[in-house]
């Protein structure tokens, strides 16, 4: 091991000053502006790329009607995703041509009225989509990955042919077209229309086993967390388009600009607090959708949702979705003086919190997800310390290891009958047919521990850390980072120690009886299925390792995992142009040289965070592999009496749910129950009050009430010909006293209105003949 | 041909016709003539000229009554068609609906809903102010017959306090309307009940005037709409109201009120309605939150949707007291878009209640595992109604909150709401004129949460989870008991003479739910042909308001300078800023 280090170490040392040298060749030429360059032409048929998607959901709909009991959706799924993925690197292909400008591809109008002349009468939002870098960078692991877990999860969910299959493939499709539409729109209405789009397809799969309570319930929580956060976004939404005119990127980057000419030179002053105020409520949305403080509590319950599910929706592509939202939007966190901060900060914190809680649970999606939460509050503080590529980076490169690890927890999961807890399950990769799954979390871990100069992992995330130690401000927040990058080592590689190395053991999840949950009506169906349990004993279980399908997209990420490393390996490569080609390449303008203890903050890390990233993996080397003999036990164990309660605090993660409820939900319910009462008592008891004398009225009618037709008809045109003849009646007494008192006793009503001035004379003369029919009537 | 005048007597006639027919032909009758109401309509959608879509068209008069200048007088503007439309769209969708529901005293029934239909229409149409109250108080009366005839245990109640409250706040708006005609007649010399006639005479009134004009208006409308706190009949009604009658009543009946907002309290008294539009908005949104918190903690499924209509309603509210663009056309897309998805919701809870005779969120769960069809509709219109992107609901609420946000805000300095530098509007380079502003949008937009709250909780009580209903599964238990709700008052239910339903969806109930997703969809996705034709009548509304206010600010001036309103000059500014709008 220690021969190892020192490899690295020497490794380092080269790779280190190639990269200094390439980062200083990148600040010596600052870009200033938006970063938004000129408008360029692109086929229309790319604007197909979120369409197709949408075609496929139709198509499974259509199969859910016509009750395909094949992997017909599956395929169609896959297919479309293809061809949307296809089409992506044709528009990647353009944009590349045209590095920094942008397209639009206007598809057809969506809101777009004028109520008059001038430009702040009209409300322009089209389906139109915007192309630029950002955009390409985003849609290729979107759609790639996309496919790929569609093809995954034509296997996983094949429990489930002929009953959720199309509903399973038809959210996942309607998914993708969410998310296309968020990435590519050129609106913030129409990013609006995926953001809560790719909200009601996570609610719908994250209560996909809807038998299941908690499943309901954290499908719930994820779409009424996120409701929260998008409350935030729409008033960032219409606070810009008020202060800018418009909702189109091409325009608030337009307008924005003098703006980051003001806010350059630090002269925050003068830039109008409502247009500071935008990206702070904007990072609301960002950050409920992402999964930041204090929105975060809905990402970890969302894997009651089928594994595919969280490897695509909540870790690699919806959560990034706050992180797209403030590159897109650079250039206005650009002008606040306080919203990157709020963004860094978040971040951080989040970051550290969600690494502590990850640190104390056995379930190992669990463990993901914290994992998740985690390093988006790192891609936060990499766009939050006005490090540019960091964060779009750390998307990328964690875009496919995220997924790829909660893929091969997926394999566990569908192979152990939902068995997903580490104390029960260890040495699967001892076990035949799991060499795949075991290489394939291996890559993953490393990836996220971030094992240095090997994986795509440590290069971003060694962006982040160098952004901020080079960032004066921001320092507290490098180390912030830097420990939570230990306890991500450790906990990554406590999952991998526990469960894929030692002593081979398990025991089947409680799917064995719970499998047909979601299968009641169907329960003899399922013994089709080879890999089915039912009607087994409990001795003669057997876990089915995976297969070809699950295993061509494990070892596919595999290869794409270490591929990425190609995208990130230098400072100024692949993914740095792609990021500073967008709206996010305004933030070049704010480069940092903070030293790290004398040392280039950039170059320091590579060393620093690659010790840090080791120790973490020795930790967990020593606690939880070295000499643990079962499963269910391990040497950390016996450190945790020593940590007192805070073990059990980190695994009850912190009681941040239980203080929600307590201190949001119950009193809201308890406002909303005193509401309902008030309504009972208060409000429509006054109405009763005051509805006495008709109440009675209506008792000594309602003889009347006989349900003849004409009866009413009748009395309707009695009341109706009444309030004529009051009219009359007003009119006439008017005329004959003075203007003051135009009231008629009987209808006290009236006498609320103003007196009618005295000149009343033509409507006299007018009125004579009336006036006689009607007194006529009246006797 | 008259296609206007067709159009509305069709359904009387229609209702003439099933009067005379045997009992078992009358359904039959009913869904023809709703269906032929189409074509009249169809054919006015043709020959509109959508290019002067502000300007009343077809405009039909004959002298009613002469000496009080009374005539019967029939126009249509696009506001008109929209709302027309949607009359139009839901009548066979309420017929339809009611074929099992409904199998005792048919003709009464359907007579009814067909004579409803053309008062309904009437009171788009008209345009004679007595005409328009005439039908405007029509409308009761069927909807007292299909309630107290047709509905639930508690109907009788709920039918007397339907009539008797929105029939007493009719009468003040009636008493407004009088009082303009007054005004109108003794400035004319002569009578007259033309809209137009009344609204040039309004708006010449003082400000004093119009404000007891508008405060008479407003009670009746607000009332029918409802606004918190007026709103108490409708939960009740809506309760005990047959389906068809909830979808009528939410879809069309509510709109009387804002479109009488709209048509009246907006355009005769532009000034009041300036004034006041702040503390209607704050109506407005404590209608959104309270009654949407209400919701959260009904146990009774149709309980719990209308209350959600309250809460939808506050959002029309606000958007109309804008008395911007984008408020006023989001606001008359609300009108449309609620109409559409809660009453399909109504319509759905109905078949629920055809199948379980319960609507309790106790008694029913789960009922994605035997109903897929059903539950599909169910959340793709509870979607529509959390006002969900890509669904209808989305473009009328994002206008609604966005007109209220950008109108003006010179309420944020009078009310004192945020000091200092945090206070000054016109900061804001794209605020529009108007007596709102941001801090309302804001309050306001909580409602979007609160809405995902209740309408989540309605889909996860009854579509997810474990499957229950009562008489079926293991978990029925409480049946033994007997649950009260069954007793079915002879005419109130459904025998099941036409077979016992299917246990997921029919054929004919999948006929009415898939129209309105349809609409739905459209609106949601490709709203703007319907936003355009909403341009011109929006923006003459928005040009009369903003002159008449900036006149009264003007004569106000000079006047007195010092017991002047504070932020005239402020408002005079403001209005300064802003060209004239005009047609494009």
């Amino acid at each position: 091991m220690s021969g190892l280090a020192g490899q690295l170490a020497i490794m380092h040392e080269t790779l280190g000053s190639l990269a200094l040298a390439a980062g200083d060749a990148a600040h010596a030429q600052p870009r200033f502006g938006t970063g938004v360059g000129a408008k360029f032409d692109v086929p229309r048929l790319f604007g197909l790329i979120p369409f197709i998607p949408l075609l496929a959901c139709a198509l499974c709909g259509l199969c859910a009607a016509m009750k395909v009991k094949t992997k017909l959706p599956a395929a169609i799924t896959v297919g479309c995703l293809l061809a949307s993925f296809g089409l992506t690197i044709g528009l990647y292909a353009q944009v590349h041509a045209n590095p920094g400008d942008f397209a639009i591809i206007h598809a057809f109008e969506w809101i777009n009225f004028q109520w008059g002349q001038s430009e702040a009468q009209s409300l322009t939002a089209n389906f139109s989509f915007y192309a630029d870098s950002l955009t390409a960078l985003w849609m290729l692991f979107v759609t790639g990955l996309a496919t790929l877990i569609a093809l995954y999860a034509s296997e996983y969910m094949s429990h489930d042919v002929g009953q959720g299959y199309c509903r399973f493939f038809m959210a996942f499709s309607l998914f993708v077209f969410s998310m296309a539409c968020l990435v590519m729109g050129d609106n913030l209405a129409l990013l609006f229309l995926g953001w809560e789009g790719v909200g009601l397809c996570s609610y719908l799969l994250i209560g996909y086993f809807y038998k299941k309570p908690s499943a309901v319930a954290a499908a719930k929580k994820a779409f009424v967390v996120n409701r929260i956060g998008d409350l935030g976004l729409s008033l960032g939404v219409m606070l810009a388009f008020v202060q800018f005119g418009s909702l189109e990127y091409a325009e608030i980057f337009r307008k924005a600009e003098p703006f980051l000419a003001l806010a350059r030179d630090g002269q925050w002053q003068d830039i109008p607090w409502t247009v500071q105020l935008i990206p702070i409520l904007l990072t609301i949305g960002a950050f409920g959708k992402s999964a930041q403080l204090p929105l975060y509590v809905w990402l970890p319950d969302a894997m009651e949702g089928p594994t595919p599910v969280s490897a695509l929706i909540h870790a690699a592509t919806m959560v990034t979705a706050g992180v797209y939202l403030v590159a897109r939007m650079f250039p206005l966190f650009l002008v606040s003086e306080h919203a990157l901060t709020i963004v860094a900060w978040g971040g951080a914190l989040t970051a550290l919190l969600a690494a502590t809680i990850g640190m104390a649970q056995f379930d190992i999606k669990r463990i993901m997800a914290y994992s998740t939460v985690s390093q988006l509050g790192y891609m936060f503080c990499g766009l939050g310390v006005m490090g540019v590529m960091g964060g779009p980076a750390h998307v990328f490169t964690h875009a496919f290891f995220k997924a790829m690890l909660f893929l091969a927890c997926g394999a566990v999961m569908h192979g152990f009958a939902g068995q997903l807890d580490l104390r029960k399950l260890s040495g699967l990769g001892k076990m035949p047919g799991w060499r795949i799954v075991t290489v394939a979390m291996f890559v993953g871990c490393i990836n996220l521990a971030g094992v240095p100069f090997i994986t795509a992992g440590f290069y971003s995330k060694d962006t982040i850390l160098g952004d901020a130690f080079a960032n004066p401000a921001m320092v507290p927040i490098g180390w912030i980072l830097l420990i939570t990058a230990g306890l991500t080592a450790y906990y990554t590689f406590r999952v991998f120690f526990r469960v894929f190395v030692g002593p081979a053991y398990y025991e089947p999840g409680d799917e064995l009886h719970a499998h047909d949950d979601h299968s009641h009506d169907h329960a003899h169906a399922n013994k089709d299925h080879g890999h089915d349990s039912h009607g087994h004993g409990h001795s003669a279980w057997q876990p089915h390792p995976p297969g070809w399908a699950i295993n061509t997209v494990l070892i596919l990420l595999t290869i794409l995992s270490f591929a990425a490393i190609v995208t990130v390996f230098k400072a100024d490569g692949w993914l740095y142009r792609m990021v500073t080609n967008s709206s996010a390449g305004a933030g070049i303008a704010a480069d940092h040289h903070h030293k790290f203890f004398g040392f280039d903050a950039h170059a320091a890390m590579k060393v620093v965070s690659g010790i840090v990233a080791i120790a973490g993996i020795a930790v967990a080397f020593v606690l939880h592999y070295s000499g643990r003999t079962s499963a269910a036990t391990s040497k950390a164990d016996s450190l945790v009496p020593m940590l007192g309660p805070i073990p059990r605090w980190a695994q009850n993660k912190w009681y941040v749910d239980e203080f929600y409820h307590f201190l949001f939900v119950r009193p809201l319910w308890l406002l909303s129950v005193v509401f309902a009462a008030i309504d009972k008592v208060l409000v429509d008891g006054l109405v009763n009050v005051f509805g006495w004398v008709p109440k009675a009225l209506a008792k000594t009618a309602r003889p009347l009430q006989n349900g003849v037709l004409h009866d009413y008809a009748l009395r309707m045109a009695g009341g109706v010909a009444l309030l004529l003849l009051i009219i009359v009646l007003m009119v006439n007494r008017g005329d004959r006293t003075s203007a003051a008192a135009s009231i008629p006793p009987t209808d006290n009503s009236i006498g609320t209105l103003p007196a009618a001035p005295a000149a009343v004379d033509p409507i006299a003369v007018s009125l004579d003949p009336i006036r006689a029919k009607a007194q006529e009537a009246v006797r | 041909m008259n296609w206007m005048l067709l159009l509305l007597l069709l359904p009387l006639a229609g209702a003439a016709l099933v009067a005379f027919m045997p009992e078992k032909s009358a359904r039959q009758v009913a869904t023809l003539v709703t269906l032929l109401c189409c074509v009249p309509f169809l054919a006015m959608v043709g020959q509109f000229d959508w290019a002067r879509s502000g300007v009343d068209q077809f405009q039909t008069t004959a002298v009613w009554f002469e000496p009080l200048g009374l005539s019967f007088r029939l126009a249509a503007d696009s506001i008109t068609m929209l709302l027309v439309g949607l009359t139009v769209l839901l009548g066979p969708i309420c017929v339809v609906a009611s074929y099992t529901a409904i199998s005792e005293r048919q003709k009464t029934y359907y007579a009814w809903l067909l004579v409803l239909q053309t008062a309904m229409t009437g009171v788009f149409l008209a345009r004679d102010m007595v005409l328009f109250y005439v039908f405007f108080e029509f409308t009761l009366v069927p909807m007292f017959v299909l309630i107290s005839l047709y509905g639930s245990t508690n109907r009788k109640y709920a039918a007397v306090k339907f009539f008797l409250y929105t029939f007493t706040g009719s009468i003040l708006t009636l008493a407004g309307l009088a009082y303009v005609a007054l005004e109108a007649a003794r400035a004319n010399g002569f009578w007259s009940f033309d809209f137009e006639a009344l609204k040039t005479a309004a708006r010449g009134m003082t400000f004093d005037q119009q404000k007891w004009v508008f405060i008479a208006l407003m009670v009746g409308f607000a009332v029918k709409v409802p606004v918190f706190p007026f709103h108490t009949w409708l939960p009740l009604a809506h309760t005990e109201a047959p389906t068809a009658g909830s979808v009528v009543l939410a879809g069309v009946l509510l709109k009387l009120g804002t479109y009488g907002i709209f048509r009246f309290a907006l355009q005769f008294t532009p000034v009041a309605a300036y004034e006041y539009a702040p503390a209607l908005a704050v109506l407005g949104v404590v209608g959104i939150i309270y009654a949407g918190l209400i919701c959260w903690v009904q146990s009774d499924i149709k309980k719990l949707v209308a209350y959600s209509s309250v809460s939808h309603l506050g959002f029309c509210v606000i958007g109309l007291f804008a008395l911007n663009g984008v408020g006023l056309s989001g606001s008359v897309m609300y009108m449309i878009n609620h109409g559409l998805s809660t009453g399909a919701l109504f319509l759905l809870i109905g078949m629920i209640y055809e199948r379980y005779h319960t609507r309790e969120f106790k008694k029913l769960g789960g009922l994605a595992s035997q109903m897929p069809v059903w539950s599909t509709f169910m959340v793709f219109f509870a979607m529509a109604s959390v006002g969900l992107p890509g669904l209808n609901g989305f473009i009328s609420e994002f206008m609604c909150l966005l007109g209220t946000f950008q109108a003006g805000g010179t309420t944020w300095t009078e009310f004192g709401m945020i000091p200092g530098r945090f206070g000054d509007a016109s900061l804001l380079p794209g605020a529009t004129f108007g007596n709102l502003g941001p801090w309302f949008a804001a309050f306001a937009a909580v409602g979007m949460v609160v809405t995902a709250i209740y309408i989540l909780y309605m889909v996860g009580k009854i579509v997810w989870g474990e499957f229950k209903a009562p008489g079926h599964s293991a978990h029925a238990h409480n049946h033994a008991k007997g649950h009260g709700h069954d007793n079915h008052h002879g005419a109130a239910h459904a025998d099941h003479a036409h077979g016992p339903l299917p246990r997921d969806l029919s054929g004919r109930e999948i006929a009415v739910l898939v129209p309105l997703a349809v609409a739905c969809l459209w609106l949601g996705l490709y709203p703007s042909p319907v936003l355009r034709t909403l341009e011109e009548p929006v923006a003459m509304v928005v040009t009369q308001v903003r002159a008449d206010v900036l006149r009264n600010a003007q004569a106000a001036l000079p006047a007195d300078p010092q017991t002047a309103d504070a932020h005239t000059p402020a408002l005079l500014q403001q209005a300064a800023t802003i060209t004239e709008p005009g047609r494009r």
